[in-house]
């Protein structure tokens, strides 16, 4: 039997999102979005690559109102987009051209979208397929993970419990992270839809378009964001000003980082866990909480090859990428990620792989790559590769794997520190990754002076 | 190869030694060819720690709307004369 859910379930005269020309009410948006519903192209999938963040909620909602999948990719390359379109040949781009030869519908017409208004809320099948997240690997070919209305309503509900419980009055949302990422799409696009947040329609990046942009928004504000921009953020020491909530993720946050944006801002920060097959899954407050705190709605369950974490609104358990130690019923500790997985600017991917693409190189002889510490932003790698220069290796790696994966730095080594077993223990080396990078710095230090 | 002027150098090395190229001497760096995507190969987590280095080195604060940004990361030269035209 068909079960029928509404769009939003917010109220029409509450703000939604905050464009250009002011606030967008929930009335306005859903005259826009109907609007736009029906003047879409009839195909099955659509490729939103909206730069505008409200551009890209009414472009989703259209879709979805009109029984189409939004195509969400990994990123932005243009052969990126050229794959994607070419395996669903039935699909256009909306917001931004991005694929020769595909349907592109431009911009919408907001005037008159809004005189196009039919009365209520649409009603959305929960089996309705309404998109297909892409995550790339390491080799940054594209997995796709389904989401059907049922699945992120019940993801979003359990998002508002886990996240905005406490939350009497609007909540002014900004996000420095994609929408078409899981973490941008379920807070900026989604949250919107179900509880009293309002998305500014503007996606900064560098610090100083961070800063303009929350002082556009009226408060309580909050950022949605990664460690990465946060650190930058918080180092550029921009005029002070009030942010009341940060919600960080795609990468682990260090307490210090967290406390320190606790200080400079007066906010509440609140890091969150999840990927994009399970959605957000827990939280906890990193200036003071080791512990992650489960959403109700998920369970964690021993596995044949190890936890699974399972839900009412996902179709299967799936697999923990990470290591962790369940406490409790709602709580859990995280250990690590899996030897062998590792998180480069909100990519997913197996050391393994990029390992042995490394050692495929032709006078490649024994070569690691390798996270140097829990902290990096980048993969660095040692390589014993006598004929050649770190560049040629690069070279040979660029067109094979995903680019946030390429090490930086690469260092040609004599030997590594392989045990007897050849076995090659994680202390080791980074002992020697460290070692050369000392010497290297001392060597540029050294030149500096000569050259001074 | 076009020249570095000084100014170019000093933003040069600063680049070199803030992305951790070390396979990339300073002095290779062509002053208009591309930074980012098939140039150097330089992504969005690269373009936040130079913004900031930026700041720091030169107390100028990088935004994404008052100039065309593509074009400013464009190349050495244009981020170069960004900032000369910021610290002016």
């Amino acid at each position: 039997m068909q079960r029928l859910h509404p769009l939003t379930t917010r109220e029409p005269g509450e703000v939604i999102a905050h464009g250009p020309s002011g606030a967008i009410t929930v009335g306005e948006f859903l005259a826009h979005a109907t609007g736009l519903s029906e003047a879409l192209p009839p195909r099955q999938f659509i490729i939103n690559l909206s730069a505008d963040r409200y551009t890209f909620l009414l472009g989703f909602c259209a879709a979805v109102i009109a029984g189409q999948c939004t195509l969400m990719p990994p990123n932005r390359q243009r052969q990126t987009l050229q794959q994607l379109a070419e395996a669903h040949a039935d699909c256009y781009t909306f917001g931004e051209a991005g694929v020769e030869d595909v349907e592109h519908v431009d911009s919408i017409d907001l005037a008159a979208a809004r005189t196009s208004m039919t009365s209520g809320v649409p009603e959305i099948d929960e089996q309705h397929l309404c998109a297909i997240v892409f995550t790339s690997g390491s080799t940054g070919a594209p997995t796709p993970n389904r989401k059907y209305w049922q699945t992120l309503r019940a993801g979003s509900l359990s998002n508002v419990d886990l996240l905005m419980s406490d939350e009497q009055t609007q909540l002014n949302l900004l996000a420095t992270v994609p929408p078409q990422h899981m973490w941008g799409f379920e807070t900026s696009i989604l949250l919107p839809l179900f509880c009293n947040v309002a998305v500014s329609h503007l996606t900064p990046f560098f610090p100083q378009d961070i800063s303009d942009a929350l002082e556009s928004l009226p408060e309580p504000r909050a950022l949605v964001s990664s460690p990465v921009h946060l650190d930058a953020f918080l180092n550029a020491r921009t005029e002070p000003q009030r942010i009341d909530r940060i919600f960080s993720a795609t990468a682990p946050m260090s307490e210090q980082l967290a406390r320190d944006l606790e200080e400079r801002f007066g906010a509440h920060v609140v890091e969150v866990f999840g990927s994009s097959e399970s959605g957000i899954i827990a939280r906890r407050n990193t200036a003071d909480e080791k512990l992650w705190q489960l959403a109700p709605a998920f369970r964690l369950e021993a596995g044949k090859d190890g936890l699974l974490i399972s839900a009412a609104h996902l179709p299967e358990g799936l697999l923990l990428q990470d290591s962790i130690e369940v406490v409790g019923d709602t709580h859990f500790r995280w250990l690590g990620r899996h030897q062998d997985m590792v998180n480069i600017a909100g990519k997913r991917g197996s050391l393994a792989d990029l390992n042995h693409r490394l050692n495929a190189i032709p006078g490649v002889i024994d070569g690691v790559i390798f996270l140097p510490d829990e902290n990096s932003k980048r993969l660095a790698a040692l390589v014993v590769a006598p004929e050649l220069e770190p560049s040629d290796i690069l070279e040979r790696l660029r067109p094979v794997i995903e680019p946030a994966f390429l090490p930086r730095p690469v260092y040609i080594v004599a030997s590594l520190p392989r045990q007897e077993t050849g076995k090659l223990a994680r202390k080791m080396l980074v002992q020697q990754f460290a070692e050369i990078k000392r010497r290297k710095t001392l060597e540029s230090d050294d030149l500096a002076d000569s050259t001074a | 190869m076009s020249v570095q002027s000084s100014h170019e150098k000093e933003l040069a090395e600063l680049i070199v030694e803030c992305l951790n190229l070390e396979d990339v001497g300073a002095d290779e760096i062509e002053p208009e060819e591309p930074l980012f995507g098939d140039g150097l190969g330089l992504d969005s987590i690269d373009a936040l720690e130079l913004a900031l280095a930026i700041t720091q080195k030169y107390g100028v604060q990088l935004k994404a709307d008052d100039a065309n940004i593509q074009e400013v990361f464009g190349s050495l030269r244009s981020l170069s004369a960004y900032i000369a035209e910021k610290t002016a």
